[in-house]
């Protein structure tokens, strides 16, 4: 019945006390979102925290939403700002890991087979090979193709989420694509 | 080998792409890549990369992901109000200005030290002489009040039987 309203009436149901709609939208927006905050953080587990986060911040802040925005580029600001902490974070605890680790401390981790691969297995080798030039691109032009070429989501949207003007939007998602070409015209060799 | 028009043509290959180009640009992006092999595999390869992208296999969350949520969400309304304010960013900032605020006053106080055995310190942290302490100042008034109460006899101390000086702090004779 709820397929029928927009994201945008089930938020004002939601900030009118209606805690069903809320539902709705986490039922619309968790794959969404894993698929968004997966490629960044490569770890299913970290993903999923995440993404619970960014609901956990919607459910708080519900009143802070104004239908001046799509509920999509709100939910997906949110989303993003907190993948980039916790990317600030991990950066800076690997510095601080790196610089403490002794070489005896530096022992052979065996690799959990649970871990990052829940759910998800990149049958073909050019899956795999897209996933590794993603991770080589730098963060602006990574957030782009995510944004642009995975979730599929508009110039206009992008826009919006990432405060940056529409022309900025289009250069930026050419740029990133012929620097993935070329990344994998690389790894190719 | 590629040159200026080279790159120019691959700035466009997106709005090419995405048939978004003046038709006079798009008649200059066919041209260059009829003659150009080099931009036209590189267009090739991006349109191989597109397809492989838009064709990503797509991550499902786990399937108590919404009833993990609500749960998270049930404690959170079942917290008092003071578990709330206890665990709200605002209340960490506040904390921690008060905590910075304190180290700064107990610096200060450590700094301008008003009991110094040879003096009091001025705001700097240096002695300043003008400055006296309570016993000089006890001192110099005894003395003052001594020269004048000779003449005087002044009794200024009722247990005192004598024509003792004034004690202003204790008694030291």
């Amino acid at each position: 019945m709820n397929k029928t309203k927009t994201d945008e009436q089930l938020i004002a149901e939601f900030q009118g006390g209606d805690d069903h709609s809320f539902v709705e939208l986490v039922d619309r927006y968790k794959d969404r979102l894993i698929n968004f905050v997966y490629r960044f953080l490569n770890d299913m587990t970290d993903a999923e925290d995440l993404v619970q986060e960014t609901f956990l911040k919607v459910y708080k802040n519900k009143h802070a939403y104004r239908e001046i925005a799509k509920f999509s580029t709100w939910i997906y600001t949110i989303a993003g700002n907190l993948a980039r902490s916790e990317l600030r974070k991990r950066k800076r605890r690997k510095t601080f890991t790196m610089s403490q680790l002794s070489y005896e401390d530096n022992e052979f981790t065996p690799v959990d087979p649970d871990k990052d691969t829940e759910g998800i297995v990149f049958n073909t080798y050019a899956g795999e090979e897209i996933m590794k030039a993603i991770k080589q691109l730098a963060e602006p032009f990574k957030t782009i193709i995510i944004l642009r070429d995975i979730q599929e989501l508009s110039y206009e949207d992008i826009s919006t989420i990432l405060d940056i003007p529409m022309g900025t939007v289009k250069s930026r998602v050419n740029r990133a694509r012929l620097k993935l070409q070329e990344t994998l015209s690389y790894l190719r060799e | 080998m590629q040159n200026d028009e080279c790159i120019y043509i691959g700035e466009q290959f997106t709005d090419y792409q995405e048939n978004s180009l003046t038709s006079e640009t798009r008649a200059r992006v066919d041209a260059h890549l009829t003659v150009c092999s080099s931009c036209r595999d590189i267009y090739q390869e991006l349109n191989r990369v597109l397809d492989q992208l838009h064709e990503f296999p797509s991550l499902t969350t786990k399937p108590d992901f919404t009833q993990n949520l609500m749960s998270k969400i049930d404690d959170l309304n079942h917290q008092s109000p003071w578990q709330r304010v206890y665990q709200s960013s605002f209340t960490r900032v506040a904390g921690y200005a008060i905590a910075a605020g304190l180290i700064v006053a107990l610096g200060l106080n450590i700094w301008i030290d008003p009991i110094s055995p040879n003096g009091i310190r001025d705001y700097t942290g240096r002695e300043n002489p003008q400055i006296q302490p309570m016993e000089s100042i006890a001192d110099n008034v005894d003395s003052l009040l001594g020269n004048t109460a000779d003449s005087l006899k002044i009794p200024h101390r009722a247990t005192n039987s004598g024509t003792s000086s004034l004690q202003l702090v204790s008694d030291t004779q």
